[in-house]
């Protein structure tokens, strides 16, 4: 009943979208009448998808096997939490949630953006209604939700139980928050080219879905990566994974977005930037869905998948770029003040040098995700590109990309003199020593990673410093970039000083190495609603003679039968301890992996920073 | 003249891009084998699905008979859309069905079985799918009909109507 | 002044141009040393040369192959063509199992022997990496 519903609201959902489209074409020169109306019809369209929503919602609450969803991501045995984040972690539930969001996003746009001129607001909305109805279609023509099956079973097939974790239940959404936010900017980009309306003001006003989508983007990696470092099992959490990397290149882009908004709302500068950059971001972004969706890639993260969806996406993604490219070309003008105002000391250079790093890893990452692909289609040679591609182009231009960083935020506008010089210099030669000795103690024989540590403290101290400094008020801005050096810090150290060990054991044995002690006391097996559970007992001495006690997990799920092992992670201020534990296939031996992982929760401390530098800088703007 | 060269290359390389996308998807993975029409079936050995006898297929599959090779598969929702033709073939006397249990577990394949019925002669197991990458399926369901060894007709995905009449027809 | 402003826009484009090339040519040769190659077993056995390169092969682990002892975990890797040894000592992912597919990331001893530094972790039994599919496709 319950999909029968949202098969319906999902079908009216497409006619209202339509009927947005035609209502405000004829209405176009009627800004009165447009006015009064677009809002409602923008909330109909949202309200008929959430509907849609809940419909599915219900479904997977109730174990309605007699939709085809629900039966092949479902079980009567899941707990509650996870029937209903079951509803977005499949493919068909997923898109659903892009649609609604899509949805909600447009109506908040029309809904916040009042002051804006009429033509402006009505234009945006076109462009993304033909998103919605992209989406729309590919919903209800290739991934339905709400198929019906007959006869129905019994019982549903269950959700992967890698999926079964709360912050992956969680991340698509935000992760999808991100996303969606980056069409509201494409769109609207689009549209105040082609109404002439790039100016100050638009920078004003589009900055805030900027910094939003942004925010949102980056907590969704922010999860990803938690349970990548909980779940899978190998102690990292970035792999350099094609997946990951999906999510990482919009990061890229829409980091680049903010600093160039900034530009452009004080100074009406870098507009070819601004409309570039929003064009890219969405295409990354829809690129991302298109990639990891076809099942093109290959990456561990992938899913079985059907080639249909992913032409469909590929034709939807190609129809956007090739819009978006007639509109550029088409209707932006240049930039009007063409003075060449070209100093080589001012905020702007530092930006315009920042800008260009990050294109180049934007590029970096774009061409170690794709070109596997490429090649595969050119010489059918299969391969995969390892993280010593990423490390060796990325790390070394991280070193002036970084003193951009430090000394750009203290330049002026235009054209400037350094400011207290003298400050500069003396924290530069004190991150130097300390580098130094870093570099001596720990016997890193790296000469561009004693370098970079040494231009991070530099960073680091900087920003440290001007939280202390009245002159220097842009309060979120230092703590962003202040996060980010905390950051890179938190990452080197943790890459240097990680250890791990890795054995094989049984129930009584004992690993023992100069630096460690590890008895394998027992293990104890306990029956859960939906899983097996195999709780082992580790007691572990180190080389100061603490011995604390490490209880990984292995997990055998009954629906679908897989095994997955729970890390065991002991977190302190300094650093992780982390075991797991799983069994090879009918050997009494356990594979056993123990790790130190320093610094590791500073990781996603500093990325909790970032994001609230762009948290408090939408809070700022409000109090203006 | 400067103005148009960088729309015109910068839609081309797009262009480009969309081509690799495209051949791209065509080798993605999902298996692509080859089509096996009039061609001699692969022999193989396989486990019984109800004792775990192993035999070989060259003992199955005479000279002179019809059959009809199932592939199928508790979790495949269009297995389930199928059945009710299958068992309406089972009735056939000169046809004789034989079901490919492919990567599936015993438990659901039994429940599978006698919540809709069975409607094959002799079923095979293949829990890892070897024996279907022999016969160069594409997925679950599929269906082949055979006879003296060769492959006759085809059915890639979940039989119906129309499909059932043409089998109907050649077996008459 | 006109001729400032030429030579100006000709020293940019000269800049942009030549990091351009700079750029093109550090990430191809990037490339180059960090790409790796994925093979079957099959393709192992008529490999020409052994060299130090970084490889992954694929296919599946041959039933009762896996043996386990407190160091290493041995097991077999084959296209149901022909088969490698592979010797490993790390964790293994949840989904490694006889009879399933599996890729291992590592460098040839010689020709039947490969030493594993890791093998990949899937999320999705039904799923086959298409390099396992393509390998076992070609028997």
């Amino acid at each position: 009943m319950a999909s029968l519903i949202g098969f319906y609201s999902l079908v009216f959902g497409i006619c209202s979208s339509v009927a947005i489209i035609i209502f405000s074409i004829q209405n176009f020169r009627n800004p009165k009448k447009l006015n009064e109306k677009i809002l409602i019809l923008t909330f109909l369209q949202f309200f008929l998808v959430t509907i849609s929503f809940l419909g599915l919602i219900i479904s997977f609450v109730n174990s309605d096997f007699s939709n085809e969803t629900v039966f092949n991501h479902s079980h009567t045995t899941k707990p509650l939490f996870y029937k209903i984040s079951g509803s977005w972690g499949n493919h068909e539930g997923s898109l659903l949630l892009w649609l609604l969001v899509l949805t909600l996003f447009i109506f908040l746009f029309i809904l916040k953006s009042g002051k804006q001129p009429t033509q402006y607001r009505i234009l945006t909305l076109l462009f993304q209604e033909i998103i919605i109805i992209g989406f729309f279609i590919f919903l209800l023509k290739t991934s339905s939700p709400f198929n019906y099956i007959y006869p129905i079973p019994e019982e549903g097939l269950g959700l992967n139980p890698i999926l079964q974790d709360p912050s992956l239940a969680i991340h698509p959404p935000i992760l999808y928050f991100g996303y969606v936010g980056t069409s509201i900017i494409f769109s609207s980009s689009l549209s105040a080219m082609v109404v002439n309306y790039i100016s100050k003001e638009w920078a004003k006003h589009i900055k805030v879905w900027v910094l939003i989508s942004w925010i949102f983007l980056t907590l969704g990696i922010l999860l990803g990566s938690i349970w990548a470092y909980y779940e899978l099992g190998w102690g990292g959490f970035w792999f350099w994974d094609p997946v990951e990397n999906v999510s990482l290149m919009p990061w890229f882009a829409l980091t680049t977005l903010i600093h160039c908004i900034l530009v452009l709302e004080k100074r009406l500068e870098l507009t070819s930037w601004v409309i570039i950059l929003s064009i890219t971001t969405f295409t990354l972004s829809m690129s991302g869905t298109f990639l990891v969706r076809s099942g093109i890639l290959n990456s561990v993260h992938t899913f079985a998948n059907d080639p249909e969806r992913g032409l469909f996406i590929l034709i939807f993604l190609f129809t956007l770029i090739f819009l978006s490219l007639f509109v550029f070309f088409f209707f932006h003008k240049k930039e009007t003040n063409n003075k060449s105002s070209f100093f080589l000391v001012s905020k702007e250079t530092s930006i315009i040098l920042n800008n260009w790093f990050m294109m180049y890893f934007l590029s970096v990452v774009l061409v170690g995700t794709t070109y596997p692909i490429f090649l595969d289609v050119i010489s059918s040679d299969k391969i995969s590109i390892g993280p010593p591609f990423y490390h060796k182009l990325i790390i070394p231009f991280l070193i002036p990309f970084l003193l951009a960083m430090t000394i750009g935020p203290r330049l002026k506008w235009i054209k400037s003199d350094l400011s207290d010089k003298f400050i500069l210099i003396i924290f530069f030669i004190i991150s130097l020593l300390l580098s130094l000795y870093i570099v001596k103690t720990l016997k890193i024989d790296f000469l561009i990673n004693s370098i970079l540590i040494s231009f991070v403290f530099y960073l680091f101290f900087i920003t440290l410093r001007d939280f202390f400094n009245k002159k220097y008020n842009n309060l979120s801005q230092n703590i962003a970039h202040f996060g980010f050096s905390l950051f890179l810090l938190s990452i080197i150290f943790n890459n240097i000083l990680s250890s791990e060990v890795i054995t094989n054991l049984k129930v009584g044995d004992t690993f023992k190495s100069e630096k460690l002690k590890i008895y394998f006391e027992n293990i104890t097996q306990k029956n859960e609603k939906n899983f097996e559970s195999f709780v082992g007992e580790f007691v572990v001495e180190n080389s100061q003679g603490d011995v604390f006690i490490m209880k990984p997990e292995l997990r055998i799920y009954n629906q679908p039968n897989i095994a997955t092992s729970e890390a065991y992670i002991r977190t302190s201020l300094f650093s992780d301890k982390f075991m797991t534990m799983n069994l090879v296939q009918n050997q009494e031996y356990f594979n056993v992996r123990y790790q130190i992982k320093p610094l590791m929760i500073w990781i996603w401390i500093s990325v909790l920073m970032i994001t609230l530098g762009g948290l408090m800088s939408i809070i700022k703007k409000n109090e203006n | 003249m400067k103005i148009r060269v960088i729309p015109i290359i910068t839609t081309i390389f797009f262009i480009i891009i969309f081509i690799l996308f495209y051949r791209g998807l065509e080798n993605s993975n999902i298996y692509v084998p080859k089509t096996n029409i009039n061609k001699q079936i692969p022999t193989f050995n396989a486990k019984l699905y109800n004792s775990s006898e192993e035999v070989s297929s060259s003992k199955i599959f005479k000279d002179n008979q019809f059959y009809l090779m199932n592939i199928w598969s508790s979790w495949c929702v269009p297995c389930r859309d199928e059945h009710g033709f299958l068992k309406e073939l089972s009735d056939e006397k000169n046809l004789k069905l034989i079901g490919l249990n492919y990567k599936d577990n015993k438990e659901s394949a039994n429940k599978f079985l006698n919540e809709l019925g069975n409607p094959y002669d002799i079923i095979f197991s293949d829990p890892k799918g070897i024996i279907a990458i022999d016969w160069g399926a594409y997925g679950v369901p599929e269906t082949y009909l055979i006879k003296n060894k060769m492959i006759i007709k085809k059915t890639i995905g979940p039989l119906d109507k129309n499909s059932i009449m043409e089998i109907k027809e050649i077996i008459k | 002044m006109y001729g400032r402003k030429v030579k100006l826009r000709f020293f940019y484009i000269l800049l942009i141009l030549t990091t351009l090339v700079l750029t093109i040519f550090l990430i191809l040769k990037s490339l180059e040393q960090n790409v790796i190659y994925f093979q079957s077993p099959s393709e192992i056995k008529n490999i020409s040369e052994i060299d130090n390169k970084k490889l992954r092969v694929g296919g599946m682990v041959k039933k009762d192959s896996i043996l386990i002892n407190s160091e290493e975990i041995n097991f077999i890797i084959t296209d149901l063509k022909n088969e490698i040894n592979v010797i490993y000592s790390g964790v293994v992912p949840n989904l490694f199992e006889e009879g399933k597919g599996v890729v291992a990331e590592g460098y040839l001893k010689d020709r039947n022997f490969f030493m594993a530094i890791k093998i990949l972790a899937k999320h999705d039994e039904n799923y086959m990496p298409p390099e396992v599919k393509a390998a076992l496709e070609e028997k």
